[in-house]
């Protein structure tokens, strides 16, 4: 079980007092973040991807995951999310290879499409091809990173005549891959048919609706044959503020909570704490209602607070990392791995990807023989052979 | 077969719930008489008030808006009864049908009434709800009901209502009959299942209805 921080590094002013950091402060306040998440004893720390303020996490995230490589030792790095959509797979196929490289295989990406319609056209894209951008473009990017000398065309970029990526994965092995989805099915098919992981944000929805899309990558996930539907890699997002007192934590979060970006003027925090996953209370609430998602979602490979955003002083995320270190992520590591299944595999490290690629066991994408997906193809190209044969 | 009254009511004593109950039991009543075995079942968009204005702000859709919009998917015939402000229903109840995931209402037949002061108001169902409810592939009967002020107050206001309502209640049953008539036939029940497309977001999830990636793949 990896157990980290996301950010979207938004630049939002603080409700309490009126200041706003500067973007320069931000960014540096981030990799401040990103270490101390080292320091406390978390294993991942994941960075989202913006091309539009009031964000400034980075337009290309490997800039930013590369300098925190450079100053830690163990630390997970992951994007929440790398667009797919609207970025070149050949430069995501680059950057994240020599960012991979950099990191000794402290890399992984969480794809995801960008619900910011204004973005898309300034790379030349359109939002309303969003599902076929990010089918097309990760298909390209899984080849890229297996494959010497392409030729490849397709609709959304320039054909490649005997391209080959440089440099090419570290021994081989891609980093690994989650898919990030709020809503679409056919993101969590898409997770699924590659034997990729999937990761839902889990932050605006009802639980009982996130624990559906995990159903449906589980159970497509065993389909094409990568494994049982429990053996499927899942990661979970979530959102919490902590103090000693649980009274303390929902008063001193109440405004950020109330002028938030996206959420904020809408539901009350008591509302959005009962319906989403949002916790707000004492290190002890919080460890009781992540432990609970286990319930909904299966045994998983990796959860991941929001712990820095809606203009929360740079020393109260600190604390929240110390809190998280000292009294959170112990118990959860613990509680966690207590009737584990011993078959529900551990989240993907780049040795355990080296071992599986060694051993001859990576995933076929749409499943291979002995999969219950291979049979149907069977099935079907049978079938047209048999009318084939009839219509002569 | 279950007939679902979604009303805005805005008050206690609303002339809206009232002519909605009216147009239910005319309904029901004409659902009796074609052996179609009634159950009526209501929606008051006032008590999601909170919801639907946190959607509209956030996307985010509480249990309460969930549970509102299964029912929605689960119901056979609708009606639908607002008070109209500014000739137009009011606001809380477009929102409620503007929210509703697209096609919610495909093969279901829909009656709309309306309330307002003066008969000026009118054709605000006709002019705003009609399109609304047809966007969302509901099959919206040609007669709608709209009950002013003078309708409540007098003998011969209230007979022409009555007669407004039983003329739509009559056109919302025969649809229904007419569109699921082999079903009752065949089954002895109202609504075969096959019949029903049903949009609600369990179905998006079930592994037997998504799109397989490899024809996805294909473009």
């Amino acid at each position: 079980m990896e157990l980290g921080i996301f950010t979207i590094g938004d630049v939002t002013t603080d409700p309490t007092n009126g200041t706003t950091v500067s973007e320069n402060q931000r960014i540096k306040n981030t990799v401040e973040i990103a270490k101390k998440a080292e320091e406390v004893g978390l294993d991942v720390f994941a960075t989202g991807q913006h091309h539009n303020p009031p964000f400034v996490a980075p337009a290309s995230p490997p800039v930013l995951l590369s300098n925190i490589a450079a100053q830690t030792e163990n630390l997970h790095l992951s994007t929440a999310t790398t667009l797919i959509t609207t970025t070149d797979p050949v430069r995501i196929a680059e950057d994240y290879s020599y960012a991979q490289h950099l990191s000794d295989g402290r890399i992984s990406l969480i794809m995801g499409r960008g619900n910011t319609g204004p973005v898309y056209p300034w790379f030349g894209k359109d939002i309303r091809s969003g599902i076929p951008l990010a089918v097309e473009n990760y298909n390209l990017l899984y080849r890229l990173w297996r494959e010497k000398n392409i030729d490849w065309e397709g609709k959304f970029r320039t054909p490649l005549g005997g391209f080959t990526v440089t440099p090419t994965p570290l021994d081989d092995v891609p980093p690994f891959v989650w898919h990030g989805s709020i809503r679409s099915p056919e993101i969590a098919e898409q997770a699924a048919y590659y034997g990729d992981g999937f990761f839902h944000n889990n932050i605006f929805w009802p639980m009982s609706h996130t624990a559906r899309m995990i159903q449906l990558y589980r159970q497509r996930y065993e389909y094409y044959g990568h494994g049982a539907a429990n053996q499927a890699i899942v990661g979970l997002g979530g959102q919490i503020f902590m103090r000693k007192n649980s009274q303390d934590a929902v008063s001193e979060f109440r405004p950020y909570f109330d002028n938030a970006p996206v959420y904020g003027h809408g539901p009350s925090l008591e509302d959005f704490s009962t319906q989403t996953p949002l916790t707000v209370g004492s290190p002890q609430q919080v460890i009781e209602r992540t432990l609970s998602f286990r319930e909904w979602a299966g045994d998983y490979q990796r959860q991941l607070f929001l712990i820095d955003h809606a203009g929360l002083p740079q020393k109260t995320v600190l604390e929240q990392l110390d809190l998280l270190g000292e009294e959170v992520v112990p118990v959860l590591r613990k509680e966690f791995a207590k009737n584990r299944p011993a078959e529900v595999p551990d989240a993907p490290t780049h040795e355990s990807l080296v071992v599986r690629h060694r051993e001859g066991r990576d995933p076929i994408p749409g499943g291979g023989e002995g999969s219950r997906a291979y049979a149907d193809r069977q099935a079907r190209a049978a079938e047209q052979n048999d009318t084939q044969g009839a219509d002569r | 077969m279950r007939i679902l009254s979604i009303t805005t009511s805005l008050s206690e004593d609303s002339t809206t719930l009232k002519l909605a109950n009216k147009i239910t039991a005319a309904a029901t009543s004409a659902a009796d008489d074609a052996g179609l075995s009634p159950e009526t079942e209501h929606v008051n968009v006032r008590n999601l008030s909170s919801d639907l204005t946190d959607m509209a702000l956030t996307g985010f859709r509480s249990e309460n808006l969930e549970a509102a919009f299964a029912t929605v998917a689960e119901a056979d015939v609708i009606v639908t009864v607002a008070p109209v402000y500014k000739v137009a229903p009011v606001g809380l109840h477009t929102l409620f049908w503007q929210l509703i995931d697209e096609k919610a209402l495909a093969n279901k037949p829909v009656l709309i009434g309306s309330t307002g002061g003066t008969p000026r108001h009118s054709l605000a169902g006709e002019t705003v709800l009609r399109p609304m409810l047809s966007y969302l592939k509901g099959i919206v009967v040609p007669t709608t009901v709209f009950a002013a002020t003078d309708d409540w107050g007098s003998v011969e206001g209230g007979r022409s209502l009555g007669a407004r309502i039983s003329q739509a209640s009559d056109e919302l049953i025969g649809l229904a009959a007419s569109l699921h008539g082999a079903d009752v036939e065949a089954t002895g029940e109202f609504g075969h299942p096959t019949q029903r497309t049903n949009p609600s977001s369990d179905d998006e999830f079930n592994p037997e209805f998504i799109t397989p990636f490899a024809q996805l793949l294909e473009g």
